[in-house]
């Protein structure tokens, strides 16, 4: 099964960094105030090359605080985002994506203007690998032409990854919120990143979507491509993830694998509950 | 003393202008705080304030009544033009809301220009009077009532908004929308008023100048984008803001035309706009607001 | 974006219709008002190509068209260039302005844009008023001569109608490419979601910064046609006023779309033909269209054109 759902992805040619040691992705003593709010307070966690590990807690914890800050949407306060052992604090947000980080949205934002369809949102997502240029619009139309036959070759594939293919001329507002989220997923992908940084993916799924993106991540760690996830589902969280992080208040609660996770009674009475009496935890 | 007369001379113009540009800035201000929207048909309410006055005037009617009678019917069009079409679009796109603002203002000065012409008109001082001299420089007594009714209104203004249920209620919607609609304020009646307001004082601006102006149709256009200008620059929520910077540039203006050039006043005004615009866009007492992600 | 792709041969059918025989005999008259019209699509299509696709306000296009024009006048005027020198150095000029301009103008947000665009137009004017020795201030500049190539003038208003039209269609067609090119497609993303658009790596200053000197460029070139066309260059007709008029036939005909503001140009500049005992309606006319198009038809004239066309023929399959 996982063969067959990495087909799409093997279009992809994600660079493997063998020579890396040590974590993808270090976040360090990240801190974030807000007017006199602490949504971050020194957060401080790892993520493993090839690894999905998954980010929870509380509503209003800062997960997607920590996602911006990440990104480079948001400014941090303080703390070390280190990426492939470069510092992305203060770096502009294109330049952070450039390097090979990609996200999707907790509020999906697919692009809408002027009846962009669904392959169009995925093509854009491309951005990181074949840069337009307005030369290339009006001079050198046949070059890139070609490029972009090759681009819509792999976008649909990618489609096709996440059971869309149908939808390609569909305009993003006309599907459900499941399926504009697995658009999202297969523009984030599009670029080729080595850290996908998903926010809540699973809301608005029902249990067979949910079912279906817990295989998507997993063809999706075969091809070599980090996750970090946000997310609330606990079903996704215990099956997908091969490490958790617990965040409260902004601070660093606990982490582990999703057994330890739940064997943890702190993390268990503020937030897991009944998840983890199910005894559900793959590897 | 002649160059000295001269300076107070500019003075006078500038504090004229000044409260025009002050008046126009805080009826922007007044709509944007409650609407979120810059109304750029501010101006055909100045013309239409002053035009409506001439008119009344040369039919024999007494100033005061005419003076009345024309805030009045500015305030309507201004209300109705709320009612009728600012509330159908609340919901559109900022770039939308600008263009809708702008097609007003065509309409409104295309409905001008068949009401009253290309001709310029000249509407009588309030009180007759000779010219006043003071300190070597010439002051219209028209002035004196444009500097009066300015800080009337602006005293109005405040004790509206400070002192009265309705003004504090406005207040409240212009901080915050959900909430003061949850108190049982209706937001509608809210901008409703902004708007009367708004498109009052615009009249007012434009009535209380006419007597040393020549006004016609198009005569709004330059007295709103002053507006704007003294409105970025001030701040666009802050009316305090508003009413220095409108006086402000009127004095800049002035010595600008008087002792630097005549023909590059506009340009260096502007000028100065594009920079406060580029590097304070809040404008001089505005706060600046943390990006949004 | 499927639209334009589809339907091209729209525009090959538009200017085989004004092809001169088939409007009943070319006079100098109508060759100029066809002029005009060319002039102001060049200059509607332009503007979509900054506001329907990018999704930058600007209430100050005109800027640029001044520019074009006072550069080419002046230089055929007062230094006796030839008019494609004149017309090359009033898109450098342009160009150059827009590039200097757009960096910090462009970041700003929606009212402050539009404020910044403004200024500007007033700023190019009032400059061209004030610097009368060179540019004849309030009374215009006189005399410009025909547009010339290759020593041939097209002092024949039925010859230099071919010449605008030629123009035009090739900018037209430019501006399609662009609009549906991953470069295109790149400024919809930066229209829809900014913030989006910089997670995917989109360097979002440059493209805008991009697309208002082609913008820029374009309406350079049209005010270079206009002033060889009239002979005679006034302040007047570059003002703030002009730039919203080329807003107003960019709604009427369907924002985003880059047919549609042709269209628009189009209808708006022949009206005035057969309505002109009703001239001074116009002004008022132009609110109203404004107003009904942003209520009741937000998609324009284009807009309404394919619906009819969607529900005679059907859609087209993929």
């Amino acid at each position: 099964m996982t063969g067959q759902d990495t087909g799409g992805l093997l279009a992809l040619d994600v660079k493997q960094d063998i020579r890396l040691e040590g974590p993808l992705l270090r976040i360090v003593d990240v801190s974030k105030d807000f007017e006199g709010v602490r949504a971050l307070d020194h957060v401080s966690f790892s993520v493993e090359a090839a690894k999905i590990k998954a980010l929870i807690g509380p509503n209003g914890a800062g997960k997607t605080s920590l996602l911006n800050v990440i990104n480079g949407l948001l400014p941090s306060d303080g703390g070390h985002v280190y990426f492939d052992g470069q510092d992305l604090v203060g770096m502009k947000t294109d330049r952070i994506a450039m390097m090979g980080l990609s996200r999707t949205f907790q509020l999906i934002r697919l692009f809408t203007v002027n009846n962009a369809t669904v392959l169009d949102n995925v093509l854009i997502g491309a951005h990181r690998k074949v840069r337009p240029t307005l030369p290339g619009a009006l001079f050198f139309r046949g070059r890139t032409a070609k490029e972009e036959t090759l681009l819509r070759e792999k976008a649909i594939e990618l489609l096709r990854f996440v059971g869309l293919e149908w939808a390609a001329d569909v305009q993003p507002g006309a599907l459900s919120f499941g399926n504009q989220r697995l658009v999202e997923l297969a523009r984030a992908l599009m670029g080729e990143p080595r850290l996908l940084l998903l926010d809540e993916p699973a809301s608005g799924l029902n249990d067979a979507e949910v079912e279906r993106f817990i295989r998507l991540l997993s063809a999706i760690r075969t091809r070599g491509i980090t996750v970090l996830l946000v997310e609330h589902n606990m079903k996704l969280v215990m099956d997908a993830s091969d490490d958790i992080v617990v965040i409260d208040f902004g601070r660093w609660v606990a982490e582990g694998d999703p057994a330890a996770i739940c064997a943890n009674p702190a993390v268990i009475e503020a937030y897991l509950g009944s998840h983890c009496a199910e005894g559900d935890s793959a590897g | 003393m002649n160059e000295f007369s001269h300076l107070i001379q500019f003075f006078f113009s500038g504090l004229t202008t000044g409260s025009v540009y002050a008046l126009m800035a805080v009826s922007l201000v007044i709509v944007y705080k409650v609407s979120l929207l810059i109304c750029f048909a501010q101006g055909e309410f100045f013309v239409i304030g002053a035009l409506t006055m001439v008119t009344l005037t040369s039919k024999g009617l007494p100033m005061p009544a005419a003076f009345v009678l024309s805030i009045i019917l500015s305030t309507a069009v201004g209300a109705l033009v709320e009612r009728v079409l600012i509330r159908r679009i609340r919901d559109m796109s900022v770039g939308n809301l600008i263009v809708m603002t702008i097609a007003i203002s065509l309409a409104l000065r295309g409905l001008a220009l068949l009401i009253w012409g290309k001709e310029s008109a000249v509407s009588p001082p309030f009180t007759p009077g000779k010219p006043i001299h003071v300190l070597g420089a010439t002051l219209q007594p028209q002035v004196l009532w444009i500097i009066g009714v300015t800080i009337l209104v602006l005293f109005l203004i405040w004790f509206f908004f400070e002192k009265t249920k309705a003004g504090i209620a406005m207040r409240a919607c212009a901080e915050n929308r959900l909430g003061a609609s949850l108190m049982g304020i209706s937001t509608q009646k809210v901008a409703l008023f902004a708007w009367a307001w708004g498109s009052g004082i615009g009249a007012l601006a434009g009535m209380v100048v006419a007597p040393l102006l020549f006004i016609q149709y198009g005569s709004g256009v330059m007295p709103m984008v002053k507006g704007f200008i003294a409105m970025s620059i001030g701040g666009l929520e802050s009316i305090a803001g508003a009413v220095i910077t409108g006086f402000l540039l009127g004095l800049v203006e002035s010595y600008t035309i008087g002792l630097i050039s005549s023909q590059f006043s506009d340009t260096i005004v502007f000028t100065i706009l594009l920079f406060v615009l580029v590097f304070k866009p809040s404008g001089l007492f505005g706060a600046s607001r943390s990006r949004e992600v | 974006m499927r639209h334009i792709q589809r339907y091209w041969w729209l525009l090959v059918l538009a200017l085989i219709a004004l092809y001169p025989p088939t409007l009943g005999g070319m006079s100098p008259y109508r060759s100029g008002v066809l002029i005009f019209v060319g002039i102001y699509v060049i200059l509607a299509v332009s503007l979509d190509l900054l506001m329907g696709l990018a999704g930058l306000i600007s209430v100050g296009h005109a800027a640029f068209f001044a520019i074009g024009a006072y550069a080419s006048g002046i230089l055929t005027a007062k230094y006796g260039t030839s008019p494609l020198f004149a017309l090359l150095m009033g898109m450098l000029l342009s160009g150059g302005v827009a590039w200097a301009v757009g960096r910090p103008v462009l970041a700003l947000k929606e009212y402050y844009l539009a404020m910044a665009t403004l200024a500007l137009n007033e700023i190019i004017v009032t400059l061209i008023i004030g610097l009368q020795w060179l540019t004849g201030g309030a009374s215009g500049l006189r005399d410009i001569p025909a547009f010339s190539l290759l020593g041939f003038p097209f002092d024949n208003p039925i010859h230099y109608y071919y010449v605008v039209w030629a123009i035009v269609f090739l900018v037209v067609l430019a501006s399609l490419g662009v609009a549906r090119s991953p470069f295109g497609r790149t400024l919809i993303a930066i229209h829809s979601d900014e913030t989006a658009a910089k997670t995917f790596g989109i360097d979002c200053a440059r493209y805008k910064g991009r697309v208002y000197i082609l913008s820029a460029l374009y309406a350079s070139v049209a005010g270079s046609l206009f002033a060889h066309y009239m002979g005679f260059l006034a302040p007047d007709d570059f003002s703030v006023l002009t730039s919203i008029n080329i807003l107003v036939m960019l709604f009427l005909g369907g924002i985003g779309t880059i047919y549609g503001p042709a269209l628009g140009a189009i209808f708006l500049k022949l009206l005035p033909e057969f309505t002109y005992q009703f001239q001074d309606y116009e002004l008022l006319l132009n609110g109203i269209i404004l107003i009904v198009v942003l209520v009741f038809m937000p998609k324009g004239l284009f807009g309404i054109l394919m619906s009819l066309k969607d529900r005679l023929i059907g859609t087209r399959a993929t």
